[in-house]
């Protein structure tokens, strides 16, 4: 039991490294290394999970990195029902796109290297997982972002992924730096960065933080931010779609964007405290929880991200906008003190979310390379088990019963009704963007695989080989089913270890639900399928998109991503790029310049000026020898006075 | 009248002089040269005197190691000044300002 | 002989050896330093292996007396401080004298000046007396103007040694004037330059106020200039970037670092209140460093520039660290230094080697480089993302803790101010002009200079693989520096420490708690 997580936690990095030391040049070695190592960790997930004692006090196994003087940071791992969750979805899914992987990148010349930042990205995101401390975690954190980098950056001779990765990457640091300082914050003020022992510190007396606790909670928040993509840092997400598919199934819909959510789960006491503001700070902050914030910043994403969904064209970044958008409910969720159901969210979403993208690279294989969903059509007949799966996956993001999305996503709207900690806007947010999700998946559907081939590919296309067909298979039952699986019950052990739920069969699973909040079942159900029929009256058969036309200005503004990227470029270029010229200019021509040029040219002045003195005769120099003899033995002998 | 300590000096100081006023206005190099070492030698007289009047040894000694020493330099010099006239083709130090700046 | 004096010896006999060898045994001359500064890496292995963290002093102590009129002796030693910086100073020695093989003219005055630079370098950092700690130093700084001069490259070639001779001359008779106040602050009888007994002096008999407000800072801007402290940094890209290969790394890496060395080990410990009184204003001109060079870093349009530049602008982290007067930022500062030092020879050993296949380092000619040359491209990506503190790497480890120490920082009067800046120029500015140059050098398709530039093969990769090990053991074991560092870091900041509450009890800023809170559970 005790080297089991260990094992899971470096088998991946093991085999990333001997890629990289020995298999870089062969493609089945580096895939079977790679798969093999992944497997591991999946099969002793299951271990872990199976034998994880019943009432959940947390394993934990660790050691020193790092001590200096009253700083103390452990490397270890830490076992509870939060962690088995993610490690089942990390290795499970993440084990699914592996096998996926070695069917689509088959023939890149790349895929020793590919292979290696898989499980190189494996083993960051099981550091991230099973870290028992805020910097153990920053660290898994930053080469998350390290192999999203080079996984996005796979095809870095072209010019848009070379850009993609570099904008992700610097998104992500801008994100990064708030959590540092948010951790050095906390530790500054509570001595410890072990979240068991922050954790205790803060049951017990909720306002240990005092004056920063809502600082405290909106810098972690920051890095949050950055990884899940919420807004406005929410711009890398789309363009890493320049990386490979399975990629972005793995790390940017189920794995490493969800890590937002986990940080802000694993970290709820801290959100949890009393808020409280500096004394020095502006009186208008006073109304603002750090909870609150992370609500609304969730409620934003969600509807923006679904309304530019509903205009794009390029079948990645359609699932790309939809991924941020239920980020963004995942968020919305902690906002609302409901941690279990954005857990349970973020898992059920990895599952249909990565079905969803592996069915999208299916169809990009089949159709060597063709994104946009214009030039598809008529799929559903060409390729079944890929249109079947895709519709299960689709079914479940939308929420209809009894598909894995329905119970969880209802789970975060009764969140947002509850009488004590919800909020009527965002449950407005909520059914809004159920409704939006439900018209572009449809639109996505209906245009991809119904209707007539609309180009040369797409009528030639065909069912993809067995190794990247059956990836699809084992994904769509998790999709199809989870909810049933009671994910929530488990992790409510780990939230409210007291008030543990009563087993109960599935039956009542099925309808608890409509039993809970029945007001929000129903106005969510009402809101899907108002999605489903409209889109199907726009697009059913559809060859060209109609609703620009009868959208004008909005359609436009969803299109181009309501001009956010133009906006953050300005900002770019008003602060940094200017200060970088100002520094650039200063040290050229006011320190180089000015000072230093100043100083030698000074210096070489008077150099000039005495240089006149020097004559070459000989004689005027023996002169001027003598007179000063003269002058120094008059002083030295001549008159005293 | 027997020679006292000040007709040496006396003798010393306008040999020193003769030197001074040599070195400062004469323009060839050989000229300078003997007017330098007049000024050695009355520096030198000007150490005997001393010296005898003093009834110590001390600037005898120095003396001989003058003469010695300017024996030497006047080899060294009188080479270098054969040398530079060979390359130059003159001995007048208005010529010879190589060293300006 | 001592394994001490063997390190510090064994380069500059070599030295000796490569003067009797004759020119054309190109060769021979070439193996005796190899040879010389390997056996001084394994050496300086065995030296930071067999310390021991434990017990607190010098180890590896060696005396020889030899002025004992002035109180001069050769006098070396290691403690958690300095061990660090031998190793470093041996690895990058080797890893220079390996990188030599661009050198094609005079090669024998060449590597003569390199043993000496490494047999300087050694010695400056392992003396425990102020004349041999500043005539080390001497001996190893006046080689590097001379290779600049003779063997380096471009058009600003002159202009370069100018500059840097001046101001590295400056800065080093600044520091000898404060060396020598210090001497001369003890009376009469006792007048000793043994770092070891000023300590214990002064600690028994602290120094009068008046004296360390006026040395203090002469020792803070001398050694400061040294190390390219804000605003007399400009020395330092021209420099770097026409240096030959070796001299730039063992300058960047490991000679630079003297300076910081000075001020942790003498200025710091010997004059607390000027250090209290003077640390701020180091603190304010570290930011200079930290983003008015992190963003000139921005617009270089050279590779050479650009690491010269990020490497003044992460000088800002070390000295942050001690102008924090905490254990825990002093021994990030040292981390800091020691991290630096390898990531700075890498950077500088790459961008000379693709400068010999490429003849430019302008950004604007070159592209598509990883393809073309994939371990170069990824050793240099690498050494990038190490620069902007990217965990797995010894500088995160070092930054982190500087900024962990800036936190409780007791001589600024809002310390949360400098950590948020601090952590923004090394998050995310260092990562903006870094990834930057990775797109442009060695992303994109292929374009003008990079077409047929060979990978780096065989041999020429060990020095490379050293360095990069190097930063990634300690990267992912900072305890192999931090466990020596404990002791020494806390005795130094003690005598700043009595006044520490007094200072710590003034209003807070904002942002900052009251006072931290009892534990319910102690570490475990």
């Amino acid at each position: 039991m005790h080297s089991l997580p260990w094992i899971i936690l470096f088998a991946p990095l093991l085999a990333a490294a001997g890629i990289t030391l020995f298999t870089l040049r062969n493609p089945a070695r580096s895939a079977l290394l790679s798969v093999s190592a992944v497997a591991v960790a999946f099969v002793l997930s299951v271990v872990a999970f199976l034998v994880f004692p019943a009432p959940s006090a947390p394993v934990e196994l660790s050691g020193v990195w790092l001590a200096v003087g009253s700083l103390q940071v452990e490397f270890g791992v830490r076992l509870d029902p939060l962690s088995l969750v993610m490690l089942l979805i990390v290795t499970g899914v993440g084990g699914v796109i592996h096998v996926y992987s070695c069917g689509y990148m088959r023939g890149d010349r790349g895929t020793g290297r590919y292979f290696a930042c898989l499980s190189f990205f494996t083993f960051s995101m099981l550091l991230v997982v099973l870290a028992t401390n805020f910097l153990q975690l920053f660290i898994g954190w930053e080469l998350v972002g390290l192999s999203s980098y080079l996984l996005i950056g796979f095809w870095y001779e072209r010019e848009s992924a070379a850009e993609a990765c570099k904008k992700a990457f610097l998104t992500n640091r801008l994100g990064d730096v708030g959590f540092l300082l948010g951790i050095i914050l906390v530790w500054a003020t509570l001595g410890s960065l072990h979240f068991g022992e922050l954790a205790a510190v803060l049951e017990t007396t909720p306002g240990a933080l005092g004056a920063v606790a809502s600082l405290a909670g909106l810098l972690v928040f920051c890095g949050a931010m950055g990884k899940s993509a919420q807004f406005p840092l929410h711009v890398w997400l789309p363009d890493a779609m320049e990386g490979p598919t399975p990629v972005s199934a793995l790390i940017h819909a189920a794995t490493m964007v969800a890590a937002g959510v986990y940080l802000l789960c694993r970290v709820f006491f801290l959100l949890e405290a009393t808020p409280a503001w500096p004394d020095a700070a502006p009186a208008w902050l006073d109304g603002i929880t750090a909870l609150g914030v992370v609500g609304w910043i969730g409620g934003v994403t969600a509807l923006l991200a679904a309304l530019i969904a509903v205009q794009q064209d390029d079948i990645k970044r359609i699932l790309a906008y939809s991924t941020l958008s239920q980020l963004g409910y995942m968020m919305m969720a902690v906002g609302l003190s409901a941690p279990v159901p954005a857990m349970f969210h973020l898992a059920t979403h990895a599952f249909f979310k990565a079905l969803l993208f592996l069915g999208a690279g299916a169809v990009i294989v089949s159709l060597h390379h063709e994104q946009n969903i214009w030039r598809m059509g008529g799929l559903h007949a060409r390729m079944p088990a890929t249109a079947w799966t895709f519709l299960i996956a689709t079914l479940a993001l939308c929420g209809v019963p009894p598909f894995s999305g329905f119970f969880s996503k209802d789970a975060i709207l009764a969140a947002a009704l509850d009488p004590a900690r919800g909020s009527g806007g965002l449950f407005l947010v909520g059914v809004a963007v159920a409704f939006l999700t439900a018209f572009y998946m449809t639109r996505l559907v209906l245009v991809t695989f119904q209707g007539t081939p609309r180009s040369a590919p797409a009528s030639e296309a065909v069912e993809t080989s067995p190794v990247m067909k059956w990836p699809l298979v084992v994904l769509a039952v998790p999709a199809a089913l989870a909810g049933f699986w009671s994910i929530d019950r488990f992790l409510d052990r780990h939230f409210h270890p007291a008030a543990a739920a009563p087993a109960s069969g599935w039956f009542e699973q099925w309808v608890a639900p409509l039993v809970h909040a029945p007001l929000a079942v129903l106005l969510s159900l009402v809101a899907v399928g108002l999605g489903f029929y409209t889109a199907y009256l726009l697009y059913r058969g559809a060859a060209t998109d109609p609703l620009p036309a009868k959208l004008g200005l909005l359609a436009r503004g969803m299109r181009a991503k309501f001009y956010l990227d133009e906006l953050n470029a300005w900002c770019i270029r008003l602060t940094h790029d200017a200060l970088a010229r100002l520094a650039d200019w200063i040290d050229r021509w006011i320190i180089a310049g000015v000072m230093v040029r100043g100083t030698h040219g000074t210096t070489e002045l008077v150099g000039r000026a005495l240089r006149l003195v020097q004559s070459g005769n000989l004689q005027t120099y023996v002169l001027v020898v003598v007179l000063g003899i003269a002058a120094v033995l008059w002083l030295a002998l001549g008159p005293r006075p | 009248m027997t020679a006292g300590l000040e007709h040496y000096l006396g003798v010393s100081a306008l040999l020193f002089g003769l030197g001074l006023v040599g070195v400062l206005l004469r323009g060839n190099l050989i000229l300078m040269y003997l007017s330098l070492e007049l000024m050695l030698n009355a520096a030198s007289l000007a150490l005997v005197a001393f010296d005898r009047f003093n009834g110590t040894r001390n600037g005898q000694i120095l003396v001989f190691f003058i003469i010695t020493v300017a024996a030497a330099e006047v080899a060294v010099g009188l080479a270098l000044l054969v040398a530079l006239y060979r390359k130059r083709q003159t001995a007048q130090v208005e010529d010879l300002t190589g060293m300006k700046l | 002989m001592p394994l001490l004096t063997t390190i510090i010896v064994l380069p500059l006999a070599a030295a000796l050896l490569v003067a009797l060898v004759p020119r054309d045994l190109r060769f021979g001359i070439r193996l005796v330093a190899l040879a010389a500064t390997l056996a001084d890496l394994i050496l300086a292995t065995v030296l930071f292996l067999q310390f021991d963290p434990g017990t607190a002093g010098y180890q590896c102590v060696h005396r020889v007396p030899w002025v004992s009129a002035l109180g001069i002796e050769y006098h070396v030693g290691v403690d958690g401080v300095n061990v660090g910086l031998v190793l470093l100073a041996a690895v990058v020695a080797f890893a220079a004298a390996c990188a030599s093989w661009e050198i094609r003219s005079r090669e024998k005055e060449f590597y003569l000046l390199l043993l000496i630079m490494a047999g300087g370098v050694l010695g400056a950092f392992a003396s425990l007396d102020l004349v041999f700690f500043y005539g080390f130093h001497e001996l190893a700084l006046v080689p590097t103007f001379i290779m600049i001069g003779v063997w380096g490259r471009g058009e600003e070639r002159e202009y370069a040694t100018f500059k840097i001779t001046l101001y590295l001359t400056l800065g080093a008779l600044l520091a000898l004037v404060g060396l020598l106040a210090l001497y001369l602050q003890l009376p009469a009888g006792d007048r000793t330059f043994d770092v070891e007994r000023l300590t214990a002096y002064f600690q028994a008999h602290p120094m009068s106020e008046a004296a360390q407000q006026w040395i203090f800072p002469v020792l803070m801007f001398g050694f400061g200039i040294l190390v390219s402290l804000w605003p007399f940094h400009t020395w330092a890209p021209p420099a770097y970037s026409a240096a030959p290969t070796p001299t730039a790394m063992l300058h960047a890496g490991v000679l630079k670092k003297f300076g910081l060395y000075g001020l942790i080990r003498i200025a710091v410990p010997l004059m607390p209140e000027g250090a209290q009184r003077w640390l701020p204003v180091l603190a304010a001109l570290c930011l200079g460093n930290l983003l008015h060079v992190g963003w000139v870093a921005m617009r270089q349009e050279n590779l050479n520039r650009l690491f010269a530049n990020s490497s003044v602008a992460h000088m800002g982290f070390a000295f942050l660290g001690i102008a924090s007067l905490t254990q825990i930022g002093l021994a990030g500062a040292v981390v800091v230094m020691v991290a630096h030092g390898f990531l700075a020879a890498l950077m500088f050993g790459l961008g000379g080697h693709l400068w010999q296949q490429t003849r430019t380092l302008e950004m604007n000619d070159l592209g598509g480089l990883l393809r073309q040359a994939p371990f170069l491209g990824t050793a240099t990506i690498m050494a990038m993302l190490a620069g902007c503190g990217l965990p797995g790497f010894a500088n995160f480890a070092g930054e982190v803790l500087v900024l962990f120490g800036a936190s409780k920082t007791v001589t600024l009067a809002s310390p949360h101010t400098w950590v948020a800046l601090a952590a923004w120029a090394g998050l995310v500015i260092g990562a903006v002009y870094m990834l930057r140059a990775v797109r442009r050098i060695f992303h994109g398709p292929l374009a003008g200079h990079s077409a047929g530039v060979p990978d780096m093969s065989g041999w020429r990769r060990v020095p490379f693989v050293l360095l990069l090990g190097a930063l990634m053991v300690f990267g992912c074991f900072p305890r192999g520096l931090t466990d020596n560092l404990q002791l020494p870091a806390a005795l130094i900041v003690a005598p700043a420490a009595p006044r520490a509450p007094a200072l710590a009890a003034t209003p807070a800023a904002p942002g900052s708690p009251p006072a931290a809170m009892p534990r319910s559970s102690a570490m475990p």
